[in-house]
């Protein structure tokens, strides 16, 4: 296939947090809004006058001085995090809003204000109780806990507008980026997709981690491109798959996996389209909060969530991945010391597996990648195996 | 009356020199003297004086004699469990376990640690033959539908309110007990999730949790399920395999994980209601406030004598001390919370115990002890001795465990809105909820505690798979270095002995005392020695 016009520029924008387009915005009086997880509203982090940046650590090849405070036997993404803010990557950043979404990002979030690592005067750290369930009592306790640190933390803050029509405006903005992103993502349900999981996943990481405004003409001409690109002549990969996982916001990874002969048709991982870019509906009698709150804790499918349904709910969407991006199997990530993904990878590997019949291959990974080699036999062995079912006719 | 204690004098006089205090004092022999080498088996009982011994005696026929009664009630159950599970046979351990616990202990900390112990023995053995009476697994019973099955780290007084019902801690038997008794027990269950695809980098006591689950060891009762998200992460996740595996309706009862600010106490509030018109629906039973009421008037009792108890931690003169204090404070508190009279009983004579001993000015363990410390972290349940070892061996008497310290606030008795909001304050504060997770401050708590109490030192459990703990180490050194505690790192996992052998974690005691306070040790036997064996 022909390149993408804006492909280079944006792996280059992927090379670094504080990149040029996040260093625009900074420059033109935006407020650089820090988060690491789904629990905090991406939305909320775009009322006016500020943007949201995903924290990511590319390039992260140590993390000796993190973990010296946490120690090597944690989260390799939390340790590379807070390793980037030490050597003063994120100076950028006006606040963090974490949540208490996993004992390691709670605490890897509580350095940001106990050692100070941020150099910006006005620098400040929220951390938010999420939820555990799906019910009424949760959705009030998130709504809570959002305001409270969230919402009116901004307000205080910076003079943020918070109000209705704010709100409303940036549910508008989010649903925009959220329908580019989403129609480039839906060329990978072809049978033979005009673009490639690699790519598509480096789009869905610009989308996150550059302020909206900036990348948006960027991803809307690449749209465009999309419609008329010319695919491959023929299906060029022997296998598609659906991945599944945590932090997954290198783009390598998914070329690894490509590179093995699988397309990652799906990805259904914290960094993934897979919750994010679905369309924030405004309900009748609603506030835009409120609408906001429902929809983050409905789609949210974090393996930390405890309920029946919120449960069957995360398998069932992978399921229906599955079936409309007509993949072949699953493959479940987990970071290393991950224990949600951990145990989610046990369980949903049974489900898929055994229940479902649907091939799946469960792997560990470390945040940075390093030395693939057993990675890439794992794929290759598991791209196998689902060749051989489909010579076999599916049995 | 003085001529028998003359008498008895003499007799300890002549006879000293079987006591391993002494002779670890006079360079011939110890505490480890007496054992096979690598096992927990002893060639005699431990000689304490003629008192001593005799109390140490009646109080081990005591022990005796509850197991007895547990088989005699239910006897037909009790063979069918030992066939059953694993885990049954490991309780044939206790009565080494218990000898090990009280190594050294004498006079006033004996009477206590015995009275203490026998609550956990008598009520652990009733339980069992409760819950295998009714196991559906067994054949069932008559009360096999009226178990409240909930997970062993919700505290369950707000059930009580359930007349008729029996809340019963789930893992308790399976796992959360038998792994203090033996140390071998829980890494068969470990490897059974391993097996099943579980990383081994996980928390071993969730992943023992998962095996026994997947294993089938979990005695099938009740009618739906109570899981909570307490105390940490693997905690949830383990509950979520369980849940499939114990195939009941089940409610996740998620109290507020950030739990030091006012916005969470009413989201706790309002789960603690949800879970009882969970099991209303369930069970098809009403909630009786009355209920509630009689057992929260229970452990506000408890509480106010733990409260005085800990005047007497604070002072050399408490009679409580170590091991006695810190498995009776965590079996009590988050196992029975409040639903067993008995334990009132017990607290009201060991306080008793306690005053006087204060009042004597009376110092535990001959006065021997050098440092006072405060253990923080989860402790090494495969370890649970311990206590005894840092005492017996290095004089460090751990005045105060991290789990003593949890939900001590009364339970208002009379109005149901302000007795649930006091639930829910005192549920947040379970078992390693308060400490190991839920913000810097919980854990940073522990320097405020250890100058309370009065201690010097800090002894630090620093389970390899605690994600928590794991991820404040580093300030956690550099606050002991700036506020002048000797602080010292016990590394541990968990319920794995493999992973790290109780020599490992005396190795890290060891060191410190020698290399960096240049201590030597009371009882030089057992520095250094093997029990890799052992129950």
């Amino acid at each position: 296939m022909k390149d993408l016009k804006h492909l280079i520029y944006f792996e280059n924008l992927l090379q670094d947090a504080h990149n040029e387009l996040v260093a625009q915005a900074v420059k033109e009086g935006d407020y650089a809004l820090g988060y690491n997880c789904y629990y905090i509203p991406e939305v909320l982090l775009n009322l006016p006058g500020c943007f949201s940046s995903r924290l990511r650590a590319p390039r992260c090849t140590s993390t000796d001085v993190a973990s010296y405070y946490m120690t090597n036997r944690t989260c390799p993404y939390a340790r590379s995090l807070l390793e980037r803010a030490i050597e003063g990557g994120y100076n950028y950043l006006n606040a963090l809003f974490g949540a208490e979404c996993c004992a390691t990002m709670e605490r890897m979030e509580e350095h940001f204000f106990l050692i100070n690592p941020v150099k910006n005067e006005k620098f400040f750290v929220t951390q938010i109780d999420p939820p555990m369930k799906g019910d009424k009592t949760s959705l009030d306790y998130y709504k809570a806990q959002l305001k409270l640190k969230v919402v009116d933390k901004l307000h205080e803050e910076y003079g943020i507008d918070t109000s209705e029509n704010a709100m409303r405006r940036a549910i508008a903005d989010h649903n925009e980026i959220s329908r580019i992103v989403t129609e480039i993502g839906n060329f990978r349900k072809a049978d033979n997709p005009c673009i490639t999981g690699y790519e598509f996943h480096v789009i869905q990481l610009v989308s996150q981690v550059c302020p909206h405004r900036l990348i948006k003409p960027y991803l809307e001409e690449t749209l465009e491109e999309l419609k008329t690109r010319e695919p491959e002549a023929k299906f060029p990969f022997r296998a598609r798959l659906v991945l599944v996982g945590s932090e997954i916001d290198d783009p390598e990874f998914t070329k690894l996996i490509e590179s093995c002969g699988a397309m990652v048709v799906a990805d259904r991982y914290c960094f993934g389209s897979f919750p994010s870019r679905e369309q924030i509906e405004i309900r009748e009698g609603e506030t835009a909060f409120e609408a906001i709150c429902r929809h983050y804790l409905h789609w949210n499918q974090c393996a930390r969530f405890m309920d029946g349904m919120k449960i069957d709910q995360r398998h069932s969407e992978v399921k229906k991945l599955v079936d409309e991006f007509k993949a072949d199997g699953v493959i479940y990530e987990n970071m290393k010391f991950c224990e949600f993904w951990s145990y989610e990878k046990v369980l949903a590997h049974h489900i898929f597996a055994n229940e479902l019949g649907i091939p799946t291959c469960t792997i560990e990974k470390e945040y940075a990648l390093g030395a693939v080699g057993q990675l890439r036999t794992r794929f290759q062995a598991f791209i196998e195996s689902l060749e051989i079912k489909q010579i076999q006719g599916g049995k | 009356m003085k001529a028998m204690d003359k008498l008895i004098a003499g007799i300890d006089k002549k006879l000293e020199r079987f006591d391993p205090i002494w002779q670890a004092e006079h360079g011939v022999g110890g505490q480890r003297s007496r054992y096979y080498d690598k096992t927990g088996v002893a060639k005699w009982r431990e000689w304490r004086g003629v008192k001593d011994t005799l109390y140490d005696y009646t109080q081990w026929l005591n022990n005796l004699s509850s197991m007895v009664q547990m088989v005699a009630s239910a006897p037909v159950a009790c063979l069918k469990g030992f066939w059953e599970y694993r885990w049954m046979g490991s309780y044939l351990g206790t009565f080494m376990f218990i000898d090990r616990l009280f190594e050294g202990f004498r006079g006033y900390e004996l009477r206590t640690a015995h009275a203490n112990m026998h609550a956990i023995v008598r009520s652990l053995t009733k339980r069992i033959a409760l819950v295998l009476s009714n196991d559906k697994r067994l054949g069932g019973g008559p009360r096999s539908d009226d178990f409240i099955p909930f997970d062993e780290v919700l505290p369950p007084l707000f059930l009580t309110g359930f007349k008729g019902l029996i809340p019963f801690p789930l893992q308790t038997l399976p796992e959360f007990i038998i792994c203090d008794v033996d140390q071998h027990i829980e890494p068969y269950y470990i490897d059974v999730a391993e097996s099943y695809g579980l990383p081994a980098d996980v928390c071993s006591r969730c992943a023992a949790e998962t095996g026994v689950a997947i294993d089938d060891a979990f005695p099938i009762i009740g009618k739906a399920f109570l899981t909570t998200n307490m105390p940490c992460n693997a905690s949830e996740c383990t509950s979520m395999i369980q849940r499939r595996r114990v195939a009941l309706p089940d409610f996740p009862v998620t109290l507020a994980m950030i739990h030091n600010e006012p916005g969470a106490h009413p989201y706790s509030t309002q789960m603690l209601k949800d879970a009882i018109a969970f099991i209303e629906k369930e069970y098809g039973v009403k909630y009786d406030w009355n209920e509630l009421f009689k057992y929260a008037r229970l452990m506000n009792e408890q509480n106010t004598i733990e409260l005085e108890k800990w005047d007497y931690f604070k002072t050399p003169y408490s009679a409580l001390v170590g091991i006695a204090e810190t498995l009776y404070r965590l079996y009590s508190w988050a196992s029975v919370n409040g639903t067993d009279p008995y334990f009132n009983k017990v607290d009201r004579r060991v306080i008793e115990i306690m005053r006087r001993a204060y009042e004597e000015k009376y110092q535990p363990f001959g006065g021997k002890t050098r440092h006072r410390a405060f253990l923080w972290g989860p402790s090494a349940v495969y370890y649970t001795d311990f206590p005894t070892w840092t005492q017996n061996c290095w004089g460090i008497n751990i005045v105060l465990n991290m789990d003593s310290t949890m939900g001590h606030n009364m339970i208002d008795t009379e109005d149901p809105d302000r007795a649930i909001q006091d639930l829910a304050l005192f549920s947040e504060k379970a078992t390693m909820r308060h400490h190991a997770v839920g913000g810097w401050e919980n854990v940073n708590a522990i320097w405020e505690w250890a100058k309370n109490f009065d201690c010097d030192m800090v002894l630090f459990n620093d389970n390899i798979a605690c994600k928590g703990m794991l991820g404040v180490h580093a300030l956690m050194e550099e606050q002991a270095r700036e506020l002048g505690f000797h602080f010292i790192f016990i590394e541990h996992d968990l319920e794995d002995s493999r992973t790290v052998s109780r020599q490992d974690m005396r190795n890290c005691v060891n060191n410190y005392m020698s290399v960096v306070l240049n201590e030597k040790p009371l009882d030089p036997t057992i520095v250094e020695f093997d029990d890799s064996m052992a129950y």
